[in-house]
């Protein structure tokens, strides 16, 4: 593929990216949303010209799921409400679960279901629910600057996207005959029986390691809860 | 349209971790700073299963159960943290905390 090609949509997706993200008039956000999308559907157009394989693998599934997972991680950084934010990290998590099950990963898929969107997004959105802050009795439905506002958001874009040029510039013109390898899938036990062989059978030591991370993160968040209890406690 | 290469999955996961960035540097809200860097996890962990898949070989599917494992720790220990940081100044705005850097 042209490196014009990835170089220039690189550049239309940040102009895109800083249209979405600056507080200003919202009349232009229609028009970062169509550089967004116009930018990402030439990158994949050109990537199918571009390589050419043996034509194994679901690829309308693929683009339908990477499209979800780039647009609603797009709407997560630009909504200026953190709850709808964390909502669209949810379909972030479960649109990539469905890659990963297009990559054959299917325990992974539902673990990361179960442990990301059941888990650590419930606790972010308690939390949400916690660290409100009261609104102000005139103005009820004003979000606090520091939502609405972002920090700087044409420097990100710019660097942000310069990254992604240098990233995918190895992905796509470093070795265009890649092609996923052939596993066989008739004759070998289910993904989930060969995950958990290979945990205990190659990674026992980070099995351990594991575990004692977490018992460290339970004692670490007992501690810092404490805290606050003792602080109320002795201010009485 | 052509076949999948371990590109396309690739790609995507650059998309993603570079959306996080973005995010994590743009927005101020201390827990969606967070949220970006689980959306930056997301994407290693799509890169680490493509190449698993790519190359036959499980470890890949392996490490990612521990990215999930180390997401979770992180997630509770930096949500107790922002809980205690605004009961400080009762603010979610990592700007109330700018004079800890350098002046």
């Amino acid at each position: 593929m042209a490196p014009n090609v990835l170089y220039t949509s690189c550049v239309l997706g940040a102009i895109g990216i800083y249209l979405l993200l600056r507080p200003g008039p919202r009349a232009l956000k229609p028009v970062g949303v169509l550089l967004g999308l116009g930018a990402l559907g030439w990158v994949f157009k050109a990537s199918a010209e571009a390589l050419t394989g043996d034509g194994n693998g679901p690829t309308f599934f693929f683009y339908v799921f990477s499209g979800i997972a780039i647009a609603a991680a797009v709407r997560m950084i630009t909504h200026h409400r953190p709850v709808y934010a964390a909502l669209y990290f949810v379909m972030v998590v479960i649109s990539s679960a469905a890659l990963f099950l297009l990559l054959e990963a299917e325990f992974l898929a539902f673990a990361l279901v179960i442990v990301y969107a059941g888990a650590i997004l419930i606790t972010y959105l308690f939390v949400l629910m916690l660290a409100q802050q009261a609104p102000e009795p005139g103005n009820e439905d004003a979000q606090p600057d520091y939502d609405v506002l972002p920090r700087e958001p044409a420097a990100a874009a710019t660097v942000g996207f310069i990254m992604l040029a240098l990233l995918s510039d190895t992905v796509f013109m470093g070795a265009p005959e890649i092609q996923p390898g052939t596993v066989p899938v008739t004759a070998t036990p289910e993904n989930i029986e060969q995950v958990g062989v290979a945990l205990i059978a190659d990674f026992p030591v980070s099995l351990e390691l594991a575990g004692v991370i977490l018992l460290m993160a339970m004692y670490g968040a007992v501690v810092l809860a404490r805290r606050q209890i003792e602080l109320s406690e002795a201010s009485r | 349209m052509t076949s999948l290469t371990l590109s396309h999955f690739l790609f995507t996961s650059a998309v993603l971790f570079v959306i996080g960035v973005i995010g994590f540097v743009t927005r101020r809200n201390m827990i969606v700073m967070f949220l970006c860097t689980e959306l930056m996890f997301q994407g290693a962990a799509i890169a680490m299963i493509a190449f698993s898949r790519f190359h036959g070989d499980l470890s890949g599917q392996v490490f990612v159960i521990f990215i999930l494992t180390i997401a979770a720790a992180e997630a509770a220990l930096a949500l107790a943290l922002v809980v205690l940081l605004f009961r400080r100044r009762e603010t979610l705005s990592a700007e109330a905390w700018s004079e800890l850097g350098e002046p």
